[in-house]
C-alpha cells in the first residue's frame, strides 16, 4: 500500500483481511471502510464472523493477512502502540463485563484515572456526568450485581465514553437483555451516534439501524455478502442469503 | 477406664502444653507467610507463557505434591548438613513447611486467577490497560476474594502438618504430648490433650474463614 493510499483511508479500513481459527476461514477477504462519524451496523447469522470482525478492530483478535488501519495506524505494525490505540476505541460487550468489585462510578473512572492519567476528582466529576447522561445518576454507588442488565449495559457504555474515544464498537449489546430493557440501551446508543461518534455495531435491531446507521453490512460465512443503506438493505435485499436471513428475523 | 485417666497430670503438664501451643501457633504463622511468598512466586512463574520459568515451577509443584512431607522434612534435616548448610531444627522445620505449603498455595492462587472470567480481562485490555494494570486493578482484587477460603483451608492443613516437626525435636504441641507419654507413660492423656488443642486451633481458623467469607460476600458481590 502506498502512502497516498493511506492518506485516503477512513477511520477504520479493512483491506483484503483474512483470519483463520485453525483451518476455519472466519474472515474472508474483508474490504470495508468506515468514515469518521459514520455508523455501520453489521448483521448476519450466528457464526458469520461479525463479532470477530469488530474484535479485530481493537486487536482482541489478530488478523492473519491483509491490512487493517485504524485511526491512521496499521494493526500488527511494530510501530503501532496497541495499548495506546485501544484508549481511542470503546468496546461494548454482549455480556457487559463490568468489574463486579467496583461501583458504577468506579467502573467508569478506573481507566481514565489509571490509563489516561486524569486526576481523580476530575475523572469522578466526568464519570458522574456520564452516568447521569445514560440515566443512572442515582446508581453511581451501586455495584453491578445490584443493577439490572439494561442498567449494567448503560454503565458499560458510560465506561467507554469516559475514555473519550474516537471509535465505539458494540458487540451485540442488547442480545443478553430482557426485551423490556432493550430500548433503554438503544436510546443511549442513538444519543451517542447523534453526537457524531464513529461506530460499528453488531446487532439485529432494525429500528436502531434505520434510525442512525448510514450503512448496513450483511455477513455470512466470514464474508461480506451485501452492504447498503438501511432502507436498501431491509426493503430491497439483493441476495438470496440476505433475503433468507431477513425473513427469519422479521417474521415475528 | 476413666479412673485410670489422670486429669491431674494433664493440669500439671499444662504449662508445657501451653508452651507447645504457642510454638505451634507462631511457627505455623511464620511458615504460612513463607508459604505465601513461595506460592506467589511459583504461581507467577507458572503463569508465564515462556517455558523458562513455567517448566521449573511446574516440576517443583509436582515434586512437592508427589512426595510425603515427612520425606521432604528428613531430606532438609539430614540432607542439608551434608551439603554444608547447618541450620537450627526450628529453621529447617519452618523452611520445610513453607516450601511444602507453597506448592499447594501456588495452585490455589493460580486457580483463583484462572477463575476470573475471560470477559474481565478483555474489558480491561479493551480500555487500554497494560498487563500490570489489569492484574493489579481487575484480576487480582477479584482473585483474592475467591482465594481466601481455600487459603485458610491450607492454613489448617499446615497447622496439622507442623506436628511432624516433633520428629526433628522441635518443641511444639505434639512434642509436648510425646513428652507426657514418654515421661509418665501416659500416651492417652498426652495425645488426647494435644488433640483438644489442635481442635481449638482448627475452630479458630474455621471461624476466621467464616468471618472473611461473610465480609467478602458483602463487599461487591459478583454477578
Amino acid at each position: 500500500m502506498t502512502k497516498t493510499g493511506l492518506a485516503k483511508t477512513g477511520m477504520i479500513d479493512f483491506r483484503d483481511v483474512n483470519k483463520w481459527f485453525g483451518t476455519l476461514n472466519v474472515l474472508k477477504n474483508i474490504t470495508l471502510s468506515v468514515e469518521p462519524r459514520e455508523v455501520v451496523v453489521v448483521c448476519g447469522p450466528s457464526g458469520s464472523g461479525k463479532s470477530t470482525l469488530i474484535r479485530c478492530v481493537n486487536g482482541l483478535e489478530a488478523i492473519k493477512d491483509g491490512d487493517l488501519v485504524v485511526d491512521g495506524q496499521r494493526l500488527g505494525d511494530p510501530a503501532t502502540n496497541m495499548t495506546q490505540l485501544r484508549t481511542e476505541i470503546g468496546f461494548v460487550f454482549q455480556s457487559f463485563n463490568l468489574y463486579p468489585h467496583k461501583t458504577a462510578l468506579e467502573n467508569v473512572t478506573l481507566a481514565p484515572i489509571h490509563v489516561r492519567k486524569i486526576p481523580r476528582a476530575e475523572a469522578e466529576k466526568a464519570g458522574r456526568e456520564l452516568l447521569a447522561k445514560v440515566g443512572l445518576a442515582d446508581k453511581v454507588n451501586a455495584y453491578p450485581a445490584q443493577l439490572s442488565g439494561g442498567q449494567q449495559q448503560r454503565v458499560a457504555i458510560a465506561r467507554c465514553l469516559g475514555m473519550r474515544p474516537k471509535i465505539m464498537l458494540f458487540d451485540e449489546p442488547t442480545s443478553a437483555l430482557d426485551p423490556e430493557m432493550i430500548s433503554e440501551v438503544l436510546d443511549v446508543m442513538v444519543a451517542v451516534a447523534e453526537e457524531g461518534m464513529t461506530m460499528m455495531v453488531v446487532t439485529h435491531e432494525m429500528g436502531f439501524a434505520r434510525k442512525v446507521a448510514q450503512r448496513v453490512v450483511f455477513m455470512d460465512a466470514g464474508a461480506i455478502v451485501e452492504s447498503g443503506t438501511p432502507d436498501e438493505f431491509f426493503s430491497h435485499p439483493k441476495t438470496d442469503r440476505s433475503r433468507a436471513f431477513l425473513s427469519k428475523i422479521l417474521r415475528h | 477406664m476413666l479412673e485410670n485417666f489422670s486429669f491431674r497430670t494433664i493440669v500439671e503438664y499444662l504449662p508445657l502444653f501451653g508452651q507447645g501451643l504457642i510454638t505451634t501457633v507462631w511457627l505455623s504463622a511464620l511458615s504460612f507467610v513463607g508459604a505465601l511468598i513461595v506460592g506467589i512466586v511459583l504461581c507467577a512463574m507458572n503463569l508465564q507463557r515462556g517455558w523458562l520459568f513455567r517448566v521449573p515451577a511446574k516440576a517443583y509443584i509436582d515434586a512437592v505434591r508427589a512426595t510425603p512431607l515427612l520425606a521432604q522434612l528428613y531430606f532438609l534435616y539430614f540432607g542439608l548438613p551434608r551439603l554444608g548448610f547447618v541450620l537450627p531444627e526450628l529453621v529447617v522445620g519452618i523452611l520445610a513447611l513453607s516450601l511444602n505449603s507453597g506448592a499447594y498455595i501456588a495452585e490455589i492462587i493460580r486457580a483463583g486467577i484462572l477463575s476470573i472470567p475471560r470477559g474481565q480481562v478483555e474489558a480491561s485490555v479493551a480500555s487500554g490497560m497494560t498487563y500490570v494494570q489489569r492484574m493489579r486493578l481487575v484480576v487480582l482484587p477479584q482473585a483474592f476474594k475467591v482465594t481466601i477460603p481455600p487459603l485458610l483451608g491450607q492454613a489448617i492443613v499446615l497447622v496439622k502438618d507442623s506436628a511432624l516437626l516433633s520428629l526433628i525435636s522441635v518443641s511444639e504441641l505434639t512434642r509436648a504430648g510425646q513428652l507426657l507419654a514418654s515421661d509418665r507413660f501416659m500416651p492417652a492423656e498426652g495425645f488426647l490433650t494435644i488433640a483438644a488443642f489442635y481442635l481449638l486451633l482448627y475452630y479458630g481458623l474455621k471461624g476466621l474463614a467464616g468471618v472473611s467469607s461473610r465480609w467478602l460476600g458483602t463487599a461487591g458481590a459478583r454477578t
